[in-house]
């Protein structure tokens, strides 16, 4: 939800980690199908082996930084927080509201009513 | 990790063995794409015959891609390779599913703003339904002005003020059993003026209290 922005920048960062292990593995490959060829274009065998080496160190960093941080703030407790209440309270408040609607539709047919009579 | 408290031994254990896994994968990967870049240098001949040298390289290569996909064990470089990225996502969705669950101070952020949201919600609709009954309850009061000032054969008997129906009533006492009278007597005198008044108060005021709780 974008509205949990800090939870969602972790996963967020997570989903661009997993995007960049595909990249990695479509990096190997155009490298190792470049070597297939009788031809090989040298310059891009360098350019993608470099991205595939730079992006295998890139993705070692953030998950071992992820992990960090998860060794500082994990506890061995689950979480007891809950929006129950709150959750609870604007249910209510938009009952409230359906029936003042209700009853305002109520008095609006019994004016016409009186109206057509 | 001078921060790290006494985690429980599972929670300290799971997250070294991410940390293993990773290392792991980020090994078998480097390691595999070396080893198969070396397959593919031009060697001279050996004892082996260039064809079975050929063979063997492919079936090499074909164990290790296979063994990347599926998954199999095997140890071969390509399929290693392979696997090691698959074990990759799920190390990330190991970590997605750890963190959702024992980030703390995510989770409190994100209970904190639905929280925020929510009550924002609510007084918002509380304060268009107060709006809402102030203006309604001054057309309401024209309304029951209009309604009760109009002709009354329209409205029942038990539709009346209170005072009408008594005036009624007392119209009709001699028709009526002697039940009704003692009824009619027990209010006090002193209140009669009173009950004229209170039903003009009563339909404007009933549904107030009401709407309150």
């Amino acid at each position: 939800m974008a509205t949990y922005s800090l939870a969602n920048e972790r996963l967020r960062a997570l989903e661009d980690i997993e995007r960049e292990i595909g990249a990695i593995l479509q990096n190997a490959g155009t490298v190792i199908l470049e070597l297939s060829k009788e031809k090989t274009n040298d310059r891009l065998l360098d350019r993608q082996a470099a991205a595939f080496t730079a992006s295998v160190q890139h993705v070692e960093a953030e998950l071992s930084a992820q992990i960090r941080y998860l060794t500082q703030v994990a506890t061995g407790q689950p979480h007891e927080g809950s929006s129950y209440s709150s959750r609870k309270d604007c249910q209510m408040a938009l009952k409230r509201v359906e029936y003042a609607r209700l009853k305002l539709s109520d008095v609006a047919r019994t004016c016409e009513q009186m109206l057509e009579s | 990790m001078a921060q790290q408290r006494a985690l429980p031994q599972s929670k300290e254990t799971l997250l070294q063995s991410y940390n293993k896994r990773l290392k792991d994968d980020i090994k078998s990967i480097m390691d595999n794409f070396t080893e198969i870049i070396k397959t593919a240098k031009i060697e001279d001949e050996t004892q082996v015959s260039r064809a079975t040298q050929g063979e063997q390289d492919n079936y090499e290569m074909h164990v290790r891609a296979a063994n990347i996909v599926s998954g199999q064990g095997g140890g071969n470089t390509l399929g290693s390779w392979v696997r090691a990225g698959e074990s990759l996502m799920k190390l990330v969705s190991d970590l997605k599913q750890f963190l959702i669950l024992n980030d703390f101070p995510s989770v409190n952020e994100a209970i904190d703003q639905r929280n925020q949201q929510l009550r924002a919600l609510q007084e918002e609709c509380d304060r268009k339904l107060i709006t809402l009954r102030d203006e309604v309850s001054i057309d309401l009061y024209e309304l029951e002005e209009e309604y009760y000032s109009s002709s009354s054969s329209l409205c029942e008997a038990n539709d009346l003020p209170l005072c009408e129906a008594y005036w009624r009533l007392d119209l009709d006492t001699d028709s009526a059993d002697g039940l009704s009278a003692p009824l009619l007597a027990s209010p006090e005198p002193g209140a009669g003026p009173l009950q004229a008044a209170a039903p003009a108060h009563s339909h404007a005021g009933g549904p107030g209290p009401t709407e309150h709780t």
